[in-house]
């Protein structure tokens, strides 16, 4: 029995095709295969930053066009997005692997290319989030299941905000206000934060959650160094 | 494409894939497997008994127990919330087993969840046991499970037939203590009269769950086993508890010990996955193009090449889709498209709009895209978006549904357009491993035979294809058949034997036909094979679809005149010559169910029908069942009574979360007759399945991953 298995696989390493689908279908093929061994499925795409990398102003002069930086939490994995979309105010910002964001008024609000995606979501009050004195909120997100269909998520959160808190972006140290989001949605729970520049809506630092399966993010808007307002 | 090789080892890439999928992700807030419900019938249960439980719906499940000389394969599914089938196959030793002091039977279980247990009622659960054919497991129950405690679960219930083989009572229907007898005839069928008849027995069990990976059982199970225990290939039967551990090694994987009647040592495996239950989610293909305003569109496209097909070609490359076509013309940008990647063809169309709303000229209004088909050439169908809307409804909660309020989808213009070429090359050839396999021979159970295929198309014209394959059994058990071919009728499938023993390790042509598909009406599909149509049969097939884009249905007729291939499948021939009149009707229900239902001529000169009816998920899973029922009697189909099998179809894309249309489809069969007996063709050689996935039904079933 093994030699046979044995023999199929040898027989497949062989197996060649002129077709460039067939060719990737194989490919896909062996991939499921590479994936177990490596005990590796969900891949999700960012960029993994070995070396330790310096963010400041000189680094961030380097890029001629408005970038983000996403980073998972432990910081191990990182990207830089340029923004490519932008819509009624709502900025979406791609990845050279793949990965987008979608932002309005610095809130999360879609996610493409991170396996469970943040297909679409519902905010009431994104103009007046970080102006207006609001406490308690409430949002939907969605998700794609398995069949295509939605998995929605309703959240009942708390906000509050704390002020005159020192924060360091790239290589200064601004005074922001913090805000801080509690939300629960069943069993679900997530804290976003956010570090506004005070008295506007421009959101330069924050942690926000996509999904369950994908947790939450740090999102570094450093479009908002690279028009020398600092 | 890959079938074969991804049939091949569906078993063993599923088992260690949902091991690595435990290792990789935390469990959804909804269970999809509950490997640790499965009893040694593959049902839900203890260990040999049944419990009041029903798998999530979608389950499907591999199971194998050992014990005493007994071994049972069994492949389960939940079908909806409450009912749960099983086929199984079983080694049963027997003093009088045909095959070498065993009986090897396939049996067929139900089982259905009349309620949900509550805070003071049990669940109650009723279930027919080996209800079809020859009845060795045959048996009934009516059973309750209540949890006393969140860990400790008690099920109990009554069981007739095998059931009720020990602590016997009077039958509290009044039926009478003597269990009704029936002829199984040539098994296959159902018998009905017997249900519930005869003595019936008390069953118990008691499960505490050490951990949520862990359970612990024992149970009193009222099957005397008289089969097994008057052979010294059996077991003896010492008592009447079972023991048993049940552990989840990795999320739908588990493994039962137990020790049975105080005798026999046992392992049982269980491996369960739900469709439902995609290991990726919403995938992970790159995120599609992003949609600009206006301003920062002109300027974009300032940047782009002149040429609007040679940008948006580029553009549409990356994502894998080809354009063929486009002409501008004043509000509207007609496209002609072909796709070979998405298996979800609204996310297709998602894409294919995003680009053209970035290439095409912003006086453009409409995007009307015309999905063309590599297989045979014409125009399929034709969706219209308005490309503002696209746009406005991209971003916003319900954007999916908005859109789709702006969207046509109407059948694509007749005939077959030459003026552009459907691939590079004319000539495609392709080289694989190949797996035959043959199931339930009593004399070598699982058979099979590895070799190579040598696939070689080439392409006179778009409409027109020469399609061959070659292939060389290397390593073959399949040449050795014990069975000969069935008398009664002509032998137009029961010989396949003969086949494999005179190809053996010999290279042969599985097929070799020139195909030609027309398109007469915008809702008439056709086409025509000739040549060596397959391993047995060589001819002319005719086959002809009615197919309105908007209708979740269709009409066909598929027409054969065909002749035997000589048996060592090269290019000669015999003198028999058979035909094949057979109409079908296609229905694909608003649920997740399809049917289909053919009706005619068969092979063997035989009238009758197959229903066909699969239970969809809206990811390239089926899971579905069919049965041939013709003019043929049960005596003269021989063993099994009629034609009938379980179909399963695997899209690649479950398991690597990225585009591609490679699916498997694997037909089990437990009896090959010559009653209802048809052409075995390759799945491209179907039209409808081809034409169906681009109908509105489908786009709107998939619609909400237009904007992924």
């Amino acid at each position: 029995m093994i030699k046979n298995i044995f023999f199929f696989f040898a027989l497949f390493s062989f197996s060649c095709s002129s077709d460039d689908i067939i060719r990737s279908e194989k490919t896909a093929f062996y991939r499921v295969y590479k994936d177990i061994m490596k005990s590796k499925t969900a891949n999700v795409n960012t960029e993994a930053i070995i070396e330790k990398k310096v963010y400041d102003k000189k680094w961030l002069s380097k890029f001629n066009q408005p970038i983000i930086l996403l980073s998972s939490l432990d910081s191990k994995n990182s990207a830089t997005l340029v923004a490519l979309g932008n819509y009624q105010n709502k900025l979406t910002w791609v990845s050279s692997d793949g990965v987008s964001v979608s932002f309005s008024n610095g809130v999360l609000i879609a996610t493409r290319g991170y396996a469970q995606d943040l297909m679409e979501s519902q905010h009431n009050d994104l103009e007046t989030l970080f102006t207006s004195n609001i406490k308690k909120r409430s949002k939907s997100y969605r998700y794609l299941n398995g069949q295509n269909q939605y998995r929605e998520l309703n959240f009942s959160c708390s906000f509050t905000a704390k002020k005159n808190v020192s924060s360091r972006f790239l290589n200064l140290v601004l005074k922001t206000t913090k805000f801080t989001e509690n939300c629960k949605a069943g069993d679900t729970r997530h804290t976003n934060e956010y570090y506004v520049l005070p008295k506007t809506n421009i959101v330069l630092k924050s942690k926000q959650w996509i999904s369950p399966a994908n947790g939450s993010i740090k999102i570094y808007n450093y479009y908002a160094f690279q028009n020398n307002l600092f | 494409m890959l079938r074969f090789l991804f049939r091949s080892s569906l078993n063993i890439v599923t088992l260690y894939f949902l091991i690595n999928i435990n290792l990789c992700h935390a469990r959804g807030d909804e269970i999809y497997e509950t490997p640790l419900m499965l009893n040694t019938y593959g049902m839900p249960g203890s260990i040999d008994t049944p419990s009041a439980e029903a798998f999530p719906e979608g389950q499907f499940s591999i199971s194998s127990a050992i014990f005493g000389g007994t071994i049972r394969n069994n492949l389960s599914f939940q079908i909806t919330n409450g009912a749960t089938v099983s086929f199984r196959y079983s080694r049963i030793p027997s003093a009088a087993g045909d095959y070498d002091g065993y009986f090897w039977d396939r049996s067929f279980d139900f089982h259905y969840l009349l309620n949900k247990q509550t805070k003071n009622f049990p669940s109650l659960a009723i279930g027919l046991r080996d209800f079809i054919g020859t009845g060795l497991y045959t048996g009934e129950y009516f059973v309750a499970t209540k949890n006393i405690t969140e860990k400790l679960k008690f099920s109990g219930g009554l069981g007739w037939g095998r059931l009720s083989g020990t602590n016997n009572q009077t039958n509290i229907f009044g039926l009478g203590n003597e269990r009704i007898g029936f002829s199984a005839g040539f098994g296959g069928t159902i018998h009905s009269n017997h249900f519930f008849s005869g003595t019936n027995s008390p069953f118990f069990s008691l499960s505490y769950k050490v951990s949520p990976r862990l359970e612990v059982i024992t149970e009193m199970s009222s099957d005397d086993y008289n089969l097994e225990i008057l052979t010294p290939k059996g077991f003896k039967r010492k008592s009447d508890v079972n023991f048993a551990f049940k552990y989840e090694i990795a999320q739908g994987f588990s493994i039962m010990g137990k020790l049975m009647h105080g005798d026999s040592i046992g392992l049982s495996g269980t491996l369960a996955l739900n469709p439902r239950n995609t290991p990726y989610k919403s995938g992970i293909e790159p995120a599609p193009m992003p949609l600009l305003e206006n301003a920062a569109l002109m300027e974009t496209q300032s940047f782009m090449n002149s040429d609007i097909f040679v940008r948006s070609e580029e553009l549409l490359k990356l994502d894998g889709i080809t354009l063929v076509e486009i002409n501008i013309d004043n509000k509207f940008a007609d496209v002609e498209i072909l796709d070979r990647n998405y298996l979800n063809v609204a996310q297709m169309i998602g894409r294919v709009s995003r680009i053209l709303s970035k290439t095409v000229p912003l006086s453009v209004k409409f995007f009307r895209i015309n999905l063309v088909d590599y297989q045979s050439g014409y125009s399929v169908s034709k969706i219209i978006i308005e490309r503002e809307s696209l746009r406005k409804f991209e971003l916003m909660l319900d954007g999916p549904a908005r859109l789709w309020e702006n969207v046509r989808v109407e059948n694509s213009s007749a005939g077959i357009n030459s003026s552009f070429a459907l691939s590079n090359s004319r000539l495609t050839w392709s080289f694989y491993p190949d797996l035959d396999m043959l199931l339930f021979d009593a004399h070598s159970p699982i058979n099979g035979s590895i070799g190579w295929e040598a696939i070689l198309a080439y392409r006179i014209r778009n409409s027109t294809t020469i399609n061959s394959s070659i292939k060389q059994p290397i390593i073959t058990g399949l040449d050795d058949i014990k069975p000969g071919p069935k008398p009664g009728l002509p032998n137009v499938r029961s010989d396949f034997m003969y086949y494999y023993r005179d190809i053996s390790t010999r290279p042969y042509i599985s097929s070799l036909t020139i195909d030609q598909y027309y398109k007469p009406f915008k809702n008439i599909y056709g086409q025509i094979n000739f040549g060596y149509l397959e391993m047995m049969y060589a001819g002319i097939r005719a086959e002809t679809i009615w197919k309105d884009i908007q209708k979740p249905y269709g009409i066909g007729l598929d027409l054969t005149r065909v002749n035997k291939r000589n048996t060592f499948g090269d290019f000669s021939m015999l003198s028999e010559s058979y035909s094949t009149i057979i109409g079908t009707l296609y229905y694909d229900l608003s649920s997740d169910w399809s049917f289909q239902l053919d009706a005619g001529r068969y092979l063997a000169g035989d009238y009758g029908s197959t229903f066909s009816l699969s239970r969809t998920f809206n990811n390239g899973w089926e899971i579905g069942a069919f049965a041939t029922l013709t003019d043929v009697k049960f005596s003269t189909f021989g063993e099994g009574s009629f034609d009938k099998g379980i179909t399963i179809t695997v899209p690649l894309s479950w398991f690597t979360g990225k585009k591609t249309q490679a699916y498997a489809k694997t037909v089990v069969r437990p009896i090959t007759g010559d009653g209802g007996a048809r052409l075995y063709l390759d799945k491209h050689k179907y039209l409808y399945n081809n034409i169906a996935k681009y109908d509105q039904k489908s786009f709107n079933d998939n619609w909400k991953r237009v904007y992924r």
